[in-house]
């Protein structure tokens, strides 16, 4: 057997690993974001669904003073 | 105004910082609102709510109000920005597939989105029919436009969704008939002082969740304004005959009626294309600016019951 076509097999899979490690790295990095910005949207939320209901609270005491 | 993300998960940077713009112009204490969130270190984690699954002998109704509770734990987004693009020209399946993203990065949804979330969450029950109901209302000089999924079983109407209000939303399908619930959400309207204007009625979707069909989304367009009370009354049990005849596209003709029109008393408008300026999703929930009318309303700063 030619030793250099042992040698042409072996360069793409030695290629192949570094780039499955970024792609695994970049998911990985991806995920993270993802789970981070869920818990900011989460903890934005409930901070907009109080203001929401204190203003309809607020809202309708105003209706219910004014007799309606 | 009123966001969507287009670009998917993780939100881009763009959108995100837009977000957040967003909830600074609007929130009382300004930037500072903001910033104790973001960023900060200790924020909880949120699990993720399981979908329900069921066992073959759960009757239906109990199915729903597990849908119901699971679509409720996702929580009604207040954020000022959707996160889930919904084009309700797509076909079926693609929003199907989109439902299922939903569950899978579980995040706050609007009225539109747990619309499809519960179309996927009731593809399973094919003794269930499901169909949107979209209704338009008027408060202090602004229209309101709403959507939740109509839902009959043994002849029984109910409806899923999520709302602002408790009481636009999920109704347990215990309704004789489909004018009986119609008028529940009107008066569910009425008391947030929100006038009921349009009711636009889909027609039953497929239960194939590969389907290529499109929603029809408004089968039936009922101007409040332009019918007397029995006359709207008559047009939503010709709509439920429909539904119950299964009539559709090229299946035959619908009901009969005095003078037959699918669209009474108003022109009927294209379907929503993504495109389109005024999309659902870039509505701002104060969609038409009408001239004030003349019924005067506390002015809390402008603020709006929305729904």
């Amino acid at each position: 057997m030619d030793p250099s076509a042992g040698a042409r097999k072996e360069r793409p899979k030695a290629r192949e690993a570094p780039a499955r490690l970024e792609k695994a790295r970049q998911r990985s990095a991806q995920q993270e974001l993802k789970q981070r910005q869920r818990a900011e949207i989460y903890a934005l939320n409930r901070v907009m669904t109080e203001l929401e209901q204190q203003q309809f609270d607020s809202f309708c005491r105003q209706m219910q003073g004014g007799g309606q | 105004p009123f966001f969507v993300n287009r670009g998917g998960l993780p939100v881009d940077e763009p959108t995100w910082e837009r977000m957040w713009r967003h909830v600074g112009r609007i929130h009382p204490e300004g930037e500072r609102g903001a910033q104790r969130v973001r960023g900060a270190a200790d924020l909880p984690q949120i699990p993720i709510p399981s979908v329900p699954v069921f066992q073959p002998s759960t009757p239906i109704p109990e199915r729903l109000e597990a849908v119901q509770r699971y679509i409720r734990e996702l929580q009604y987004n207040h954020t000022g920005t959707q996160f889930f693009e919904i084009k309700k020209s797509r076909p079926l399946t693609g929003l199907m597939d989109l439902a299922k993203e939903m569950t899978k990065e579980a995040l706050p949804i609007k009225c539109l989105e747990a619309v499809i979330l519960g179309i996927y969450l009731t593809n399973n029950m094919t003794t269930l029919d499901r169909f949107p109901i979209s209704f338009k209302t008027h408060f202090s000089g602004n229209y309101f436009r709403h959507i939740v999924l109509g839902v009959n079983f043994g002849g029984r109407y109910g409806a899923l969704g999520i709302s602002r209000r408790e009481e636009l939303m999920y109704k347990a399908p215990v309704f004789r008939t489909l004018s009986e619930l119609i008028f529940d959400f009107e008066e569910a309207y009425r008391r947030c002082w929100h006038t009921l204007k349009k009711v636009k009625l889909g027609h039953c979707v497929s239960h194939d969740p590969h389907s290529v069909e499109q929603i029809e989304w408004k089968r039936s367009i009922l101007d409040l304004d332009k019918l007397t009370r029995e006359d709207f009354r008559k047009e939503l049990e010709r709509h439920a005959r429909d539904m119950r005849l299964k009539i559709g596209k090229g299946t035959g003709p619908p009901s009969p009626t005095k003078d037959r029109k699918k669209d009474v008393s108003s022109p009927q408008r294209g379907q929503a294309s993504p495109h389109r300026r005024n999309s659902r999703g870039d509505r701002r929930p104060s969609g038409e600016k009408k001239p004030a009318d003349s019924k005067a309303m506390p002015d809390l700063n402008g603020y709006q019951i929305r729904v």
